[in-house]
């Protein structure tokens, strides 16, 4: 009796032991599970093909990471979280008062431009700026298209909108750089948005940042 | 007859205390199937605590070698592996088609790479901590410029 009890003793040591072994790894792991819940923003990619084999890419990474692990790249062009950008490309334009310009300006719709080939609108409205590209089919398909109506299938929309906090904080590093990650945090303290929103006749594109963890 | 259940007591607690220690940072599995004539299926399961021991038994120029080839990518390694650790379940990309499936994610805090394909299946689970240590060790031992 009294080694049975003995036994009983020691696979309960053993049993807690092991728990208690086990213990930092899953207490660890629920409190960074419920770091991870709270309100964070992610930016999601998603690409949507029709074509051939339908293909569906979805990208999700929390901003905070990004804003994280860019400053520790350093390749090429990318330092420090920058892209510097070849100051031959920024001679001829003065970013600067470009931008400047455009954010004291009143709302409106600043560019437009109209041909057989592309419509381009670039606009101000309530802090953001947009930019909407419609290219339209190409002269040839409109001619085969049967009613000689153009061929609304082959019409491709791309539309980008962007806080303008965060275009200036792009722009807010030296001459010749973009400060991709000062634009991350801006993009975070925005909120939800809808950044570009691609589509034509096979596939569909969508960047957007919101605080769920994975793309609907 | 005591003598022997104690001795056995000892060494079933010894073994109990070294299995916990040992699968204590998880394991790190590791399985590749090719679907061909001859394909090679690898299927490997290795306790993380190997990995970080290992590091530390291999010889110091070894390491030394190693880690100058892999210096720049440390710092990014580091970091990748310390944010990895605040998503312990997350769908960072995921490529889907008619044939072809690549997920790279966390899964209860290991990193989990899968693609299948017709031709091949890969699938790959490492915990974040094991990436952590190693680019830590390895850093530990990059040369100082």
């Amino acid at each position: 009796m009294n080694r049975i009890s003995r036994g009983v003793v020691t696979s309960v040591a053993c049993a807690a032991f092991a728990a208690v072994s086990f213990a930092p790894i899953s207490l660890a792991q629920s409190t960074s599970g419920s770091s991870s819940t709270a309100k964070e923003q992610w930016i999601h990619v998603r690409v949507e093909s029709t074509e051939d084999k339908g293909e569906t890419v979805r990208v999700n990474v929390p901003v905070e990471m990004a804003e994280k692990v860019l400053p520790a790249i350093n390749k090429d062009n990318l330092r420090n979280g920058k892209v510097h950008i070849d100051s031959a490309h920024m001679d001829d334009v003065d970013f600067r008062a470009l931008l400047d310009a455009v954010r004291t300006s009143k709302d409106g719709e600043y560019v437009t431009v109209q041909s057989r080939e592309n419509d381009v609108r670039v606009a101000k409205n309530n802090g953001y700026l947009y930019v909407y590209v419609t290219e339209k089919p190409s002269a040839k398909s409109t001619a085969k298209s049967e009613t000689g109506k153009p061929n609304s299938a082959k019409v491709s929309k791309v539309e980008v909108k962007v806080p303008m906090k965060v275009v200036d904080a792009l722009f807010s590093a030296g001459k010749d750089e973009l400060d991709i990650v000062a634009a991350l945090r801006a993009l975070s303290a925005n909120g939800d948005t809808e950044l570009v929103n691609v589509k034509d006749s096979e596939n569909t594109v969508r960047v957007w940042i919101d605080s769920r963890n994975v793309a609907d | 007859m005591l003598i022997i259940a104690k001795i056995a007591l000892g060494f079933g607690a010894t073994l109990a205390a070294g299995g916990v220690y040992v699968f204590h940072e998880g394991v790190i599995n590791v399985d590749v199937d090719e679907f061909r004539p001859g394909g090679s299926h690898v299927h490997v399961w290795v306790p993380a605590t190997a990995v970080s021991l290992g590091m530390r038994v291999v010889p110091r120029h070894h390491l030394e070698h190693a880690a100058s080839q892999v210096q720049p990518f440390l710092p990014v390694l580091r970091e990748i592996a310390k944010e990895l650790k605040r998503y312990p379940n997350a769908k960072f990309v995921e490529v889907k088609d008619a044939t072809d499936y690549v997920f790279i994610g966390t899964v209860d805090g290991k990193i989990r790479i899968d693609a299948v394909s017709d031709n091949e299946t890969v699938h790959l689970r490492i915990p974040v901590e094991t990436v952590e240590d190693v680019a830590d060790r390895l850093e530990a031992d990059a040369p100082t410029i």
